[in-house]
């Protein structure tokens, strides 16, 4: 068992350039984002044709996804939480979508590539910093950067830098080792050894999408309330 | 002998961030349990302080990568 055998590991783990648009390539990610997002549109399309007030059938999962976020939002901020419904209900269910598009047979989820969640970090992370720009002023918004004592600036721009940095890396990371763990189990021993740690999967995958759009709360907190 | 950089940089910190996890959870079940009905406010905090924690082991599993790639 040498290097070899690993590197085949990687082969199937990392995105392939499928063709080039023009000069742009477009990697196996890309289409895979497509294929989900073919499919997930018309699901909550179709689910949230109809609202009825007692709600019925896939009504009560986009009800359940809506209360929890409108709990945390409250929790946090109180009631002016409720406008940004939108901004993390969104971010939590696409990742999950994405995440658990892994038991697809012959998918490899979009969130395995950095580049998918580095594009979610800093759309999120530059959200962020417009929504405390219209929520405190221009000049409340760099006065933040001095908050404690002046002396903590540069401190304070390195932690707005390194968060979509970490916050991509958790993500990816997360849902890369998981997708490692699977197939080189898969390699050593094809049956019925990587089923546990795919069930692992689907915890990780929810939890992952969970913490994304906490800290996205918690982000946004901070600049509604302060340090 | 360049398996053994790979290997320990993800074991130790895999090693660190299990005990911090370990201590957390800790806190947070003996917490539940004393005071059942703060159980989704000290749900949701840990789920937010076990994902900083696992952040470190993360990395250092993307720098164990970096270097196996680089072998």
């Amino acid at each position: 068992m040498g290097l070899k055998a690993l590197g085949e590991v990687l082969e199937h783990v990392k995105p392939q350039v499928l063709f080039h648009l023009g000069p742009i390539p477009i990697t196996s990610t890309v289409v895979n984002t497509w294929i989900v997002m073919a499919i997930f549109l018309p699901c909550i399309y179709l689910l949230s044709r109809k609202f009825t007030l007692v709600p019925r059938g896939g009504q009560h999962v986009l009800e359940m996804v809506a209360e929890f976020f409108y709990g945390l939002l409250e929790g946090s901020m109180g009631r002016e939480g409720r406008r940004f419904l939108p901004i993390v209900g969104t971010l939590f269910t696409f990742i999950l979508v994405l995440n658990l598009s892994w038991f697809i047979p012959g998918m490899k989820p979009p969130t395995t590539d950095l580049s998918t969640t580095a594009g979610f970090a800093v759309a999120t992370i530059i959200l962020v910093q417009i929504i405390g720009i219209k929520h405190r002023g221009l000049v409340g918004y760099i006065k933040h950067f001095f908050q404690p004592i002046p002396f903590l600036f540069p401190l304070n721009v390195m932690e707005e830098m390194v968060k979509p940095v970490s916050l991509s890396l958790r993500l990816f990371a997360n849902m890369f080792g998981e997708k490692m763990v699977v197939t080189v189990l898969f390699f050593l021993l094809p049956f019925l050894a990587p089923t546990p740690v795919m069930l692992l999967g689907v915890i990780m995958g929810t939890i992952q999408a969970l913490v994304f759009s906490l800290l996205t709360v918690v982000y946004i907190t901070n600049f509604i309330h302060g340090h | 002998m360049s398996f053994w950089a790979v290997a320990l940089a993800i074991a130790i910190p895999a090693v660190g961030s299990a005990i911090s996890q370990a201590i957390a959870s800790r806190a947070a079940m003996e917490n539940i349990g004393r005071q059942p009905e703060a159980a989704g406010d000290i749900r949701t905090t840990l789920i937010l302080a076990l994902a900083f924690m696992e952040a470190l082991t993360l990395f250092s599993f993307v720098i164990a990568i970096l270097l196996w790639v680089k072998m």
